[in-house]
């Protein structure tokens, strides 16, 4: 399955929101859709489950006109929120079925979601007596109980202790495992280097940057090193001006060309007591903050 | 339509276990039927005091200070019979001791004459409903007239005679009995009001509510936002009828249990000869009318991003509403419900469910008018529900203030 999104322009009065957008998601991995706040992701993603439609451009599933009557989302907003009155089990089937399951189903997905993310002694509780990051978990379950192929969450990570991310990232695992299409937008870059296979970054109702993550990292000039010695200060006074110290407290070394790299690790692991040299890559932070942060 | 039908469901069930629905639908079921029963157990609990009453000593005593000796039992007996719900004592006290009397509670009022045709009346505290004096008035003109008749001539059976001639007539009603049919009509605006009003904020505050608690974010992305607008207001008729039921229902089965108590009353027994067409129609205007202002309601709750917004935004809806009530309402009873005001306002679809509601029960419409106004109210129904829905579906996601009705309007027409 393919999902794209080609040339998408979106106006809201004279502010233009999307100005061409275009992204492709496959299945079986995970894409994420990065961009500060005000980008135009949530409205991205609002146009790509037909909320209100894009003035110009298409919505495309496996190359034809994507039909929603067919297709299923599972959709984490990322304002949260339910019906804080009403009784968890209540809601869950009630989601399921405006997704199209009969009560029946509804039910035994709602319960079989509990039981997978340890939630079933809420099951009759009201919404409200339930801590932030187990509400999160309920709405989870309002996203995937439909067993829908393309799910698209939105911040999921925030607001979850470590054990909750940990059961989080097992349940999208299993997920992008079924070959579903996986949709993630986060600041938390971490998280999204962990899972996404590609990335776009969206800045100012632009696609700024997107393509494969190994890909784009391995694009970028492999002309330093990244080096961890006990005798750091030594290299540094070896190597002079080319070697400067970054945020962790580790040595880069800018070699005069990526062709020198081979010579330059075998001279210094003969030379001195390393722990960690490779060839520096930068984090997608560093990406983020060059292209998202830079502009605008 | 599943969807549709998935929504309506849940919304229903939300309605019945909904506390304070219960809550008030009960109430007003026991409120309903003890005033039906009321007649009966007063008359139960007082039946043993009857006898009593009529004992003539346990009344008020009315003194009665004649004029003239020749007078005095012409009076008493005219006073004695107009005044049932007294013991009419004759007196020739000075008017001080009368005074006296009355002050002191021996008696409770006192008529003195100075001739036929002139007196004057001592009660302690004039109370608001005391017409005694007009009955002693028609009393006194009718002796005068008697009396008058003897001295120039009649016989006192004569005389008696022509005073109380009877005139015999006969009313040939080929349209409708207002006197009959005000009380439902009054009856069903004054509902029709109360269940728009009560029911049209309900949609609005739910809508609201889905609103700020976010909830909106999901549903908006997992059903169609007509099936939303449409499932949430047919869920609210379909509770406010089932109350209306519920009450209406208990008033009827009270009626029957206690007819023989209440058949006296005129008004009530009025209201439950409603005729089988008048009570279809109702219904019909019933439930367009509630559309109408409910998907409006319903647009308003929309755009509101907190609840305390939905009050001021609704305001202009509620401004046309009352209008539209007060207008009925004085027109019915200024007894002339064919009004040009009230004709415009029978096929304007916002008034119509109550003004052609109206004229049907009080005054005779032509078929025509009645389908033609049906019409319009259909299709103006059809359409505010779909313009409500897409007001529904870019009121929802929009956040801070609400949008001015210029700006909503201007997207509606660029969507």
């Amino acid at each position: 399955m393919k999902l794209e999104i080609n040339n998408v322009r979106k106006s809201f009065g004279t502010k233009q929101v999307l100005k061409g957008v275009s992204l492709t998601a496959e299945s079986g991995k995970a894409f994420g859709l990065l961009g500060r706040n005000g980008a135009g992701k949530t409205t991205s993603i609002r146009i790509l489950m037909d909320v209100f439609p894009a003035d110009s451009g298409e919505v495309l599933f496996d190359g034809k006109p994507i039909d929603y009557s067919k297709i299923q989302f599972g959709y984490l907003p990322e304002e949260r929120g339910l019906y804080p009155k009403k009784k968890i089990i209540d809601q869950l089937i009630y989601f399921a079925q405006l997704k199209g399951l009969s009560h029946r189903d509804a039910a035994a997905s709602a319960d079989y979601w509990l039981e997978r993310l340890g939630m079933t002694e809420y099951r009759s509780k009201r919404l409200d007596t339930l801590s932030k990051g187990n509400q999160q978990k309920i709405q989870l379950i309002t996203a995937l109980a439909h067993d829908p192929q393309i799910v698209i969450l939105d911040e999921p990570f925030s607001g979850l202790d470590p054990v909750n991310a940990m059961l989080l990232k097992d349940v999208v695992k299993e997920e992008i495992a079924k070959g579903k299409i996986v949709l993630f937008s986060s600041h938390q870059m971490n998280y999204i280097e962990e899972f996404c296979d590609s990335i776009a970054i969206l800045n100012d109702g632009q696609i700024v940057l997107s393509g494969d993550l190994r890909t784009i990292k391995r694009n970028y000039p492999r002309n330093r090193l990244l080096v961890r010695s006990e005798q750091q200060e030594e290299i540094k006074a070896a190597l002079g001006s080319c070697c400067t110290e970054d945020d962790n407290g580790a040595l880069l070394i800018t070699l005069q060309s990526p062709a020198e790299k081979q010579a330059v690790m075998q001279n210094l692991t003969d030379r001195f007591d390393i722990d960690e040299i490779k060839v520096f890559e930068p984090s997608l932070n560093d990406i983020f903050v060059e292209y998202a942060g830079a502009q605008k | 339509m599943k969807q549709f039908s998935t929504i309506l469901k849940y919304e229903l069930k939300n309605y019945f276990t909904n506390k304070v629905f219960v809550g008030v639908t009960v109430f007003l079921v026991l409120a309903i039927a003890v005033a039906m029963f009321f007649p009966r157990i007063t008359q139960t609990l007082g039946s043993g005091e009857t006898d009593e009453v009529m004992d003539p000593t346990s009344l008020p005593t009315m003194l009665v200070v004649s004029d003239s000796a020749e007078n005095e039992a012409l009076l008493a007996e005219s006073f004695s019979a107009a005044f049932p719900g007294y013991r009419v004592v004759l007196s020739e006290d000075s008017t001080e001791t009368i005074q006296g009397k009355i002050a002191s509670g021996e008696a409770e009022c006192a008529f003195v004459m100075k001739s036929l045709t002139e007196y004057t009346y001592y009660v302690n505290n004039l109370s608001m409903y005391d017409n005694n004096t007009g009955v002693a008035d028609t009393v006194l003109q009718n002796v005068y007239r008697i009396s008058s008749m003897i001295g120039s001539g009649m016989s006192p059976e004569e005389a008696q005679n022509v005073i109380s001639v009877q005139i015999e007539h006969e009313t040939e009603n080929l349209g409708k009995d207002q006197a009959q049919n005000f009380f439902y009509t009054y009856i069903m605006i004054f509902t029709l009001y109360m269940v728009i009003i009560l029911y049209g904020q309900m949609v609005a505050m739910n809508v609201a509510t889905e609103k700020s608690s976010r909830a909106m974010e999901l549903l908006i992305t997992s059903a169609k936002p007509v099936s939303m607008m449409f499932g949430k207001v047919i869920a609210s008729c379909i509770a406010g009828l089932i109350q209306l039921v519920a009450v209406f229902g208990t008033a009827l089965l009270c009626y029957n249990l206690n007819t023989t108590y209440l058949a006296d009353n005129a008004v009530i027994s009025s209201i439950f000869d409603m005729p089988v067409d008048l009570f279809v129609y109702m219904l019909v205007f019933f439930v367009l009318g509630f559309f109408i202002y409910a998907f409006m309601y319903g647009a308003i709750g929309s755009t509101a991003s907190k609840l305390e917004d939905i009050n001021t935004s609704s305001m202009p809806i509620t401004v046309v509403f009352v209008i539209a009530f007060l207008v009925v309402i004085f027109s019915m009873s200024s007894g002339n419900v064919d009004t040009l005001l009230m004709k415009v306002c029978s096929f304007v679809p916002f008034t119509s469910p109550m003004a052609m509601f109206t004229r049907l029960a009080m005054s005779t419409v032509p078929v025509y008018e009645i389908a033609i106004s049906i019409g319009i109210l259909i299709g103006s129904v059809i359409g505010i529900g779909f313009i409500s829905a897409k007001i529904y579906r870019m009121g929802v996601l929009l956040y801070g203030t609400p949008p001015k009705l210029g700006a909503i309007l201007k997207a509606i027409r660029n969507s």
